[in-house]
């Protein structure tokens, strides 16, 4: 029951109290598709602004006040601290309302909770990010963290689909990535519109057309529980060994520091344990439900 | 009483006829039954009949897809048939054992009359009308009207009207309207004022433990009015001005189709007596509107039916 | 620390004293339900009548629902603000499975981060703890590793010994309570004499609940859905199980407001209802089979591996107040395949 480093986690407790939020303001809003907006923020209190740090794969309890918090993963990068940004999906009440702020509106923001991607044990090694739909939000932390230290990894690439080309986040990012003749970028989806030029079919089957080299490579997977499940087998199947299969698992949060007791899978606690886990671990969960 | 719907449970299950049946079985606590799901005839000597077994098992019928058995009593038939006009279950999926029932003894009264909690009472029987309770080698005798529930003395139809076999060999004796009533008269000579502040005394209690609603047969909705959250009608906040508006508006849905059975009132942890709101509700709709819930399972349901000549007054 | 002793004749001129610091709580009969209610500053003798509350002193942890955060909009944004502390508490008449309770919550929410409410709770909570007498026959606190005549997760254990308590402060905030004129040494011998009549209340339970190797029988049968199915048939989803259960600790965080001005509540959710686990798309407990999978393996398998201990500590409320006898002894009985340890002598249930 040990949470990594929590003395530099504490220094983010507003006032000494984990539930207080602090304020951030909006400054831009990116409508990715029509049910997912990015939301770029920076907190109003100026110190935060200089000193917050987090890393890639922790998630934050954005609130509306007056309405509620939810769960998002911190999808900008550690390496760009001018501000932060968090993708919300349209699916619920508070998600609802945080589609309704506009530019200026002040939202509660909590953390960063949670386990990150160990960003310096994949140093000299190959990447394969694998992402669907909103999953490609935290991944993108990553992807951007890894890419402004380009030199200190091997071969990248990144294979990220949605079920049409409406759906797909980033769209900016992924115009950037396709340009960067470092990194190998592949686009799917599953049902192509007529102007489509990418591949066409679902992430797993995708990936085991490219069938990618395992040779000092690690995986990096993220997107719908189902998508993910099918992914894995992929992953082994092309030779990728559990230990080196990452993946950022979701479940209903509210406290989002161990407290509340509803994101168990078995006895590890997601927002506490995870959401960062490898492959093997989760092979060892001892209960079905993730 | 029991080997009689023991016999028939066994023929139903060897014959396939259903797939199972739900029934009650003795409680792993002195003077409780528990309910009891039997896939197996060999298992049938486990069902009993008494007076403890006041579970209205029409609950269990919302989550069943397949033809069960099910033991239920006056009370209990007609929560079924309420289910059945909700067009929540067939008819032909479910095959009633009626009890006639002979009116289930409120341990709690007991409790009360021996000065002593259910665990160190030794024995409830019943002889004719007479209650004999027995608890640390004393003995007393009372008129059995004074052990029986609320709604077992206020009860309308002890025998179920809708049965595919009826089990009797007791009558309901011990009937009496105005202890039955007792309570909800009471309330009723209150002043509107007096009567707000009991319920907000009660209410303040309520751990929104939801027992009421899960133990209701009629509260079937997949998602209750209070789970949701786009509109948030009331909140999930147990403070007793969200409490008596959850349960106020759980009366009023359940009306036409509850059939004041008493479980809600028994399976608060709190004491709090819903059976005054619930019972009422009950009363009123008989009063107004001739209609006594789950009496005929081809008339339509409650809420969902008008006709020209029904009581004009509450349309005004 | 030293043995003290109090006439029960003076309790109340004692409680009289504590009130000056403390609001004192004390077990009351209201609505014909035991609880833990305001002291009205008459004379007690609870003892004589008193068996264990229906809702356990978590409540004054951890209560049903709590205000953490008010906020307010004003021209400069909004204004977050947390209400004050709140006043010290003592609750009289702790029974020895809801201390070890309150001590199975601490340990959830000393673990990790600060839990900034818990803290001022658990801070301004002292507890006097009283042996049990009369166990009902729901409980089952003897199989849980907890000794019904004495509990060392109290601030002071109180010892009925016919006309005296005896009394042993076990922290510093016990120790501060026992002065004054009305407390006296207590000679070993007297609190021998307690101590052993007290021991007596351990034959008194009878209900068992096998807990050798039951983590890992239920690792072994995780999977056996048509186990579990069966299991949770007759369960009704309802919270009481969870809502009395001495270690139950689950929350949830909730807005309210109206216009520009609301807060922020936490307050008592339970794993059984089905909305616990809901997401926008997905259910991972949708079905009721789930739901109580989920409880009994938390409390006997997973909170095990986490700190070593069982979440569970045998005060039988979940027995006793469940609306269709939903009974844990049995179901564990059942899974580990002792199914006739676990009952009381067979009621006579004649009709």
């Amino acid at each position: 029951m040990i949470i990594a480093d929590l003395k530099q986690k504490q220094r983010f407790i507003n006032k000494g109290n984990v539930y207080l939020p602090h304020i951030v303001i909006v400054d831009k809003i990116i409508e990715e598709t029509p049910a997912i907006r990015t939301i770029r923020f920076h907190f109003k209190e100026e110190q935060l602004n200089r000193e917050f740090k987090f890393r890639a794969g922790q998630f934050a309890e954005l609130s509306v006040f007056g309405v509620g918090e939810a769960t998002f993963c911190i999808c900008s990068s550690p390496t760009r601290n001018e501000f932060w940004e968090c993708c919300i999906n349209r699916v619920g009440l508070v998600t609802d309302r945080l589609h309704k702020v506009g530019v200026g509106a002040e939202l509660g923001f909590r953390g960063p909770y949670g386990n990150d991607f160990p960003v310096e044990a994949m140093e000299g090694k190959n990447i394969i990010f694998i992402g669907g739909g909103i999953g490609l939000a935290p991944l993108r932390s990553l992807i951007w963290n890894v890419m402004d230290n380009r030199n200190k990894f091997g071969n990248i690439a990144i294979l990220y689909g949605a079920r049409s080309s409406s759906d797909l986040c980033f769209k900016y990012d992924i115009n950037l990535w396709t340009q960067d003749k470092s990194i190998k970028t592949i686009l799917t989806v599953d049902k192509a519109d007529k102007d489509w030029t990418g591949k066409v079919g679902m992430v797993p089957v995708v990936l085991k057309e490219l069938a990618p080299s395992a040779d000092n490579a690690i995986a990096v997977v993220c997107g719908p529980p189902v998508m993910i499940r099918n992914t894995f087998p992929v992953l082994e199947e092309i030779g990728f060994k559990p230990e080196d299969i990452f993946t950022t698992l979701e479940k209903k949060m509210k406290c989002g520091i161990g407290k509340c007791g509803r994101c168990n899978i078995g006895n590890i606690y997601v927002c506490r344990d995870g959401p960062v886990f490898t492959y093997a671990q989760i092979k060892k969960f001892i209960s079905d439900e993730y | 009483m029991e080997t009689e719907l023991r016999i028939e449970a066994r023929n139903l299950l060897e014959k396939g006829t259903v797939k199972s049946i739900i029934g009650f079985t003795k409680g792993s606590l002195k003077f409780t039954t528990t309910p009891l799901f039997i896939r197996n005839p060999d298992d049938v000597h486990k069902l009993v009949v008494n007076r403890f077994i006041k579970n209205n098992l029409a609950k269990y019928l919302a989550e069943v897809k397949e033809c069960v058995g099910i033991v239920v009593k006056g009370c209990d038939s007609r929560s079924v048939v309420s289910l059945i006009q909700d067009k929540q279950i067939n008819r032909d999926n479910v095959v009633i054992l009626g009890i006639a029932c002979p009116g289930m003894i409120d341990v709690f009264k007991v409790e009360q009359l021996a000065g002593c909690d259910r665990d160190l009472i030794d024995d409830i029987s019943v002889s004719d009308n007479v209650a004999i309770i027995d608890f640390g080698g004393r003995r007393k005798e009372v008129e059995l009207s004074q052990v029986l529930y609320d709604s077992c003395l206020d009860c309308k139809c002890p025998v179920p009207t809708e049965y595919d076999l009826l089990v009797s060999g007791l009558s309901h004796i011990g009937r009496n309207e105005d202890v039955g009533k007792a309570k909800i008269q009471e309330l009723k000579r209150m002043l509107p004022e007096q009567r707000w502040t009991f319920w907000k005394e009660q209410f303040r209690h309520c751990i929104r433990c939801y027992a009421c609603r899960q133990i209701c047969p009629v509260c079937y909705c997949e998602r209750c009015f209070i789970e949701s959250s786009e509109p948030r009608w009331l909140s999930p906040m147990a403070q007793w001005q969200h409490n008596l508006g959850f349960q106020i508006i759980r009366t009023i849905h359940v009306a036409g189709r509850c059939t004041d059975c008493g479980e809600c009132e028994r399976a608060c942890p709190q004491n709090i007596p819903l059976r005054s709101m619930v019972g009422e509700m009950s009363d009123l709709v008989f009063k107004m509107f001739n209609y006594q819930a789950g009496s005929d399972k081809n008339a339509p349901s409650f809420m969902a039916a008008y006709e020209v000549t029904e009581a004009e007054e509450i349309f005004r | 620390m030293a043995f003290k002793k109090t006439a029960k004749n003076n309790i109340t001129k004692l409680m009289t004293a504590w009130s000056h610091d403390f609001k004192i709580m004390v077990p009351t009969r209201k609505n014909s339900v035991i609880e833990f209610g305001d002291w009205d500053g008459k004379d007690v003798d609870f003892w004589v009548w008193y068996r264990n509350t229906v809702v356990p002193p978590k409540v004054f942890l951890l209560p049903v629902w709590e205000e953490m955060i008010r906020f307010s909009k004003n021209n400069h944004g909004w204004g977050l603000e947390v209400p004050g502390s709140e006043q010290k508490v003592l609750i009289f008449g702790v029974r020895p499975c809801d201390a070890r309770g309150m001590a199975i919550i601490n340990d959830v929410f000393k673990d990790g981060y600060p839990d900034y409410y818990y803290d001022i709770k658990r801070r301004r909570t002292v507890t006097v703890g009283l042996n049990c007498v009369q166990p009902y026959d729901s409980c089952f606190c003897t199989s849980m590793g907890i000794d019904p005549a004495m509990s060392k997760d109290v601030d002071v254990m109180l010892i009925d010994a016919g006309d005296d308590f005896i009394m042993e402060a076990l922290t510093d905030a016990g120790a501060k309570l026992l002065h004054g004129e009305f407390i006296r040494s207590a000679s070993a011998q007297e609190v021998q004499m307690a101590r052993s009549m007290a021991s007596s209340v351990t034959g008194k339970i009878h209900r068992k609940l096998n807990t050798h190797g039951l983590s890992e029988k239920l690792l072994d049968r995780f999977s056996d859905t048509e186990l579990w199915e069966e299991i949770a048939a007759k369960c009704l989803s309802c919270g009481i199980c969870t809502f009395l259960c001495p270690t139950c600790f689950c929350f949830e965080i909730y807005d309210e407001s109206f216009k520009k001005q609301g807060s922020r509540y936490r307050g008592w959710d339970s794993c059984s209802f089905k909305l616990y686990t809901q997401m926008p798309m997905e259910n991972p407990r949708e079905e009721k089979w789930k739901r109580i999978r989920q409880r009994v393996c938390h409390k006997f398998e997973f909170h095990p591996i986490n700190t070593g201990n069982f979440a569970c500590t045998g005060c039988g409320r979940c027995i006793r107040l469940c609306p269709v006898n939903w009974d844990i002894t049995q179901v564990i009985a059942q899974i580990t395949g002792t199914m006739d340890s676990s009952l009381t002598e067979p009621s006579k249930n004649k009709v």
